[in-house]
């Protein structure tokens, strides 16, 4: 069918391609929707760059305009005709409001080059385009429109790419699928780059700057990873740090006790410091939602399951990211 | 950048894309789960003991409607893969001859289908939508009100002849120029966004039910009643000949009587921001004066469209709808007015191949008498309700349409259930064509969703609307228009000698 993507797309890289990775950069994704949340997410991103070298990559995925909704013509032909109106994109207009957000907030300066790109995708008349912008110093903020079969294998594409370090989206997206119906059985796509993505998700829900981090760890591998990941992302944007544990019955609060206890010297240990720390105990899921309104985000390391065991089980991680009130980030 | 960096980053990142390697296979089956689903549904039923009163032939395609139906809605492969494994399925799992299937595949409707999206690709080629849109605002004036019913009449009057995905690219530009003349932010012109994009969208929506080429699914209506009940030996059949002009009579006034509830519809749900457009309306008369008079080549298009008009209307009787359709493609590029490329670029060639396959099933349905089971069977559950007959099961009959309209194209739609509702129809003694043209005509009440009408898909991608602005103000259209076309159904059909 023309109106897929080729399969082929993003094997043959660019030489050169600015979004590569080349150096040791912190790279941050946001997903920009235009809604209010996206924008608090990228304020977020701005705060965790300031202090860092930091690229911040804004990201509107536009689904692939199909034909076979539209009785058999395809929408190129609507499109085109939009183009030589001079219409823009869809997208545009949020991807540059995002910029401008940058810009009042000093985070971007008015002096910083500006360079477009654009990439042709087969079975759409306009492809990607992007717009980079870069500072004297070398910081980079990218501008993306994407053009892709669905919403959350774009996002995983751009990944592919850039090699992010961190993507940050919305939890409730205004990208919702097209076919209202669809959704009862389609997970969220939050939920889905949460799920597939290979890099930290910090899924955005009511996110404010300013209340720390509160980092969630059982003593495991995975979690004094995410525990030191994430002090070395919140040490940089002088967020203030808690840890927690949840114990699952009253036996084990000494085991909880000692878990935060460690990784609180293991972050000492790194010149990192530690607000405070507690354990609960009860149901981890619930515990730790219940716990979190209180702090800007809460941060867990993905319990690392199979598909299979999430289809039935599901994570911790999972579950939090579905029912908790505030922002949740996801470390890998 | 330096060697010792990159290898850095390298050796950073070698375990994330090793994780997602390992993920790619369970993506392939996550993604593709209702693929599979369906199959497995599909095993289920061709392993189950026989119902009573079907054979083994009638079970198999039966099986495999359900089946095509899954991934209608679900979309796990790409639609046009759906109508191979339907081909694939008639030759080997009903073991009917390859030559019999490949016939099945072409026929005039499909031919009708085809014809259309090259001219509809043609006129959208031909520029004219500054003129109309000029034109269209030189009648209304510069009321809000006025303009919206204005788009609505003339886009409807349009898309009825030349197909609502046509005439909904055409004007797209013309409501969004409008909406973006009168103010840069989007959130200050949200309601006009959406009374004028809706003006657009269900006017073509609800002319597109006018006439034959209004839109595929009244091409394979047309097919299925010549297929299921004309006999060349029974004069009494020869009104299930239904032609260009007869399609019109029924339907047409249904479609003129809905306008001005459109624009009261819509005017009602999005109270738009400003009353009057007479900035919008002054900046665009000087873009379209740029444009000069009408060239030659504009007049030579609206001839031939108009030639092709007079020729299904006068000539399809003998010469089949889909010949005269394919005629006026072949004129407009002699004419040289459009380039094969376009055309061809144009024209998504797999819903051809959708639709001829669904068609193809759908005969096959009648013919196996699996049709005919599933209606009975469905009308004995309407039955103790007191839906199995007259108006009663007319809104039976459109209430599904609707329903399985929402989920999928419509043309899709007509395709799946016009088998069963004809048969429903003979069943209940009910005429068949009345309940053909509710079903066809209901299939265009997919007002809730994005997908449901090619029109509200090419609006719906200006990016100005929300998924649910359709359904805020859908359920009324759909209510609208339900009671207007039973209103048709009682009183205005049966004149016609249905």
């Amino acid at each position: 069918m023309n109106d897929d993507v080729t399969e082929t797309e993003p094997a043959e890289p660019e030489i050169n391609d600015p979004e590569k990775p080349s150096n040791e950069r912190f790279r941050i994704m946001v997903c920009i929707d235009g809604s209010e949340e996206s924008y608090r997410g990228l304020k977020y991103a701005a705060k965790i760059g300031q202090a860092q070298e930091t690229d911040i990559v804004l990201c509107y995925v536009r689904p692939i305009d199909q034909g076979l909704n539209t009785d058999g013509m395809n929408m190129s032909i609507a499109r085109g005709n939009m183009l030589e109106w001079g219409i823009e994109l869809p997208g545009i207009k949020y991807l540059k409001q995002g910029r401008d957000l940058l810009l009042a907030s000093g985070y971007m300066g008015d002096d910083w080059d500006e360079e477009a790109f654009h990439t042709d995708i087969a079975g759409s008349s306009t492809g990607d385009n992007k717009i980079e912008y870069t500072s004297a110093s070398g910081k980079k903020i990218v501008l993306k429109l994407k053009v892709a079969r669905d919403v959350a294998s774009g996002i995983l594409d751009q990944w592919e790419l850039g090699h992010y370090d961190l993507i940050i989206i919305g939890a409730s997206s205004n990208w919702a699928s097209s076919n209202t119906f669809k959704n009862f059985f389609d997970p969220a796509i939050a939920e889905k780059i949460a799920i597939h993505a290979p890099c930290s998700v910090l899924v955005a829900r009511e996110l404010e700057t300013g209340h720390g981090h509160l980092i969630c760890t059982d003593g495991s591998e995975a979690a004094n990873f995410a525990v030191k990941k994430d002090a070395y992302i919140a040490s940089h944007c002088q967020c203030p740090i808690t840890l927690m544990s949840v114990a699952l019955d009253v036996e084990s609060e000494e085991a909880a006790r000692k878990t935060v206890a460690d990784a609180k010297a293991m972050l000492n240990d790194m010149g990192v410091e530690v607000k405070e720390t507690f354990i609960r105990t009860g149901d981890p899921v619930t515990e730790i939602i219940e716990s979190g309104p209180d702090y800007s985000l809460i941060v867990m390391a993905d319990s690392g399951k199979t598909g299979l065991e999430r289809f039935f089980g599901g994570s911790v991680a999972l579950k939090v990211i579905q029912n908790a009130y505030n922002s949740v980030m996801i470390v890998r | 950048m330096s060697p010792s960096s990159v290898r850095k980053r390298a050796a950073k990142l070698a375990k994330p894309i090793a994780a997602l390697k390992q993920r790619g296979s369970y993506i392939y089956f996550w993604e593709k789960r209702w693929f599979f689903i369906a199959l497995a549904v599909g095993f289920g039923m061709l392993s189950m003991p026989l119902p009573d009163g079907l054979s083994q032939q009638a079970m198999s395609i039966l099986t495999m409607s359900v089946v095509a139906t899954i991934l209608f809605v679900t979309e796990p492969v790409p639609l046009p893969t759906v109508a191979l494994l339907i081909i694939i399925g008639q030759v080997m799992i009903m073991g009917i001859d390859s030559k019999i299937v490949a016939r099945s595949l072409m026929s005039d409707s499909v031919l009708f289908i085809m014809g259309s999206l090259m001219l509809a690709v043609a006129v959208v080629k031909q520029k004219l939508d500054t003129r109309i849109a000029w034109l269209l605002v030189k009648m209304t004036g510069t009321k809000t009100s006025r303009i919206a019913f204005g788009i609505s009449l003339v886009s409807g009057v349009l898309a009825s002849f030349v197909g609502e995905h046509t005439v909904a690219a055409m004007m797209l530009p013309v409501g969004i120029t409008l909406i973006q003349l009168t103010s840069d932010d989007p959130r200050k012109v949200r309601n006009l966004a959406a009374v004028l994009l809706f003006s657009i969208s269900y006017g073509c929506s609800i002319a597109g039910i006018g006439t034959p080429s209004g839109g595929a699914r009244n091409a394979i209506m047309i097919g299925y009643w010549k297929e299921f009940f004309y006999d060349p030996s029974n004069p009494d059949t020869f009104k299930y000949l239904v032609d260009y002009l007869k399609w019109m009579m029924y339907a047409y006034p249904m479609f003129l009587l809905q306008v001005p509830f459109v624009t009261l519809i819509l005017l009602i749900t999005f109270r738009p921001e400003y009353r009057d457009l007479s900035r919008a309306v002054v900046k665009l008369r000087a873009k379209v004066e740029k444009l000069g008079p009408m060239k030659s080549a504009d007049w030579v298009a609206i001839f031939i469209f108009f030639l092709v008009l007079l020729g299904w209307i006068f000539l399809s009787a003998g010469y089949g709808m889909g010949t005269i359709a394919i005629l006026g493609a072949a004129a407009f590029l002699v004419a040289g007015l459009v380039d094969w490329p376009d055309v061809n670029s144009g024209v998504n060639w797999g819903v051809v191949l959708l639709y001829a396959a669904a068609i193809s099933m759908g005969i096959q349905m009648k013919d196996t008498g699996a049709a005919a089971w599933v209606a009975e069977n469905f009308l004995a559950m309407l039955s103790p309700v007191g839906l199995d007959k007259g108006i009663g099961l007319w809104a039976a009959v459109s209430v599904l349409t609707t329903g399985v309209t929402n989920t999928m194209s419509n043309g899709a739609a007509v395709a799946v259930l016009g088998p069963i509702v004809l048969n429903l129809a003979t069943a209940a003694g009910e005429s068949p064509i009345v309940i053909g043209f509710i079903t066809a005509v209901s299939s265009a009440f997919a007002y809730l969703t994005v997908v449901g009408t090619p029109a509200c898909t090419i609006v719906y991608a200006s990016g100005y609307l929300k998924t649910t602005d359709f359904l805020t103000v859908g359920w009324k259209m759909a209510v609208m228009s339900t009671i207007i076309m039973l209103a048709a159904a009682a009183v205005y059909w049966p004149m016609l000698g249905a």
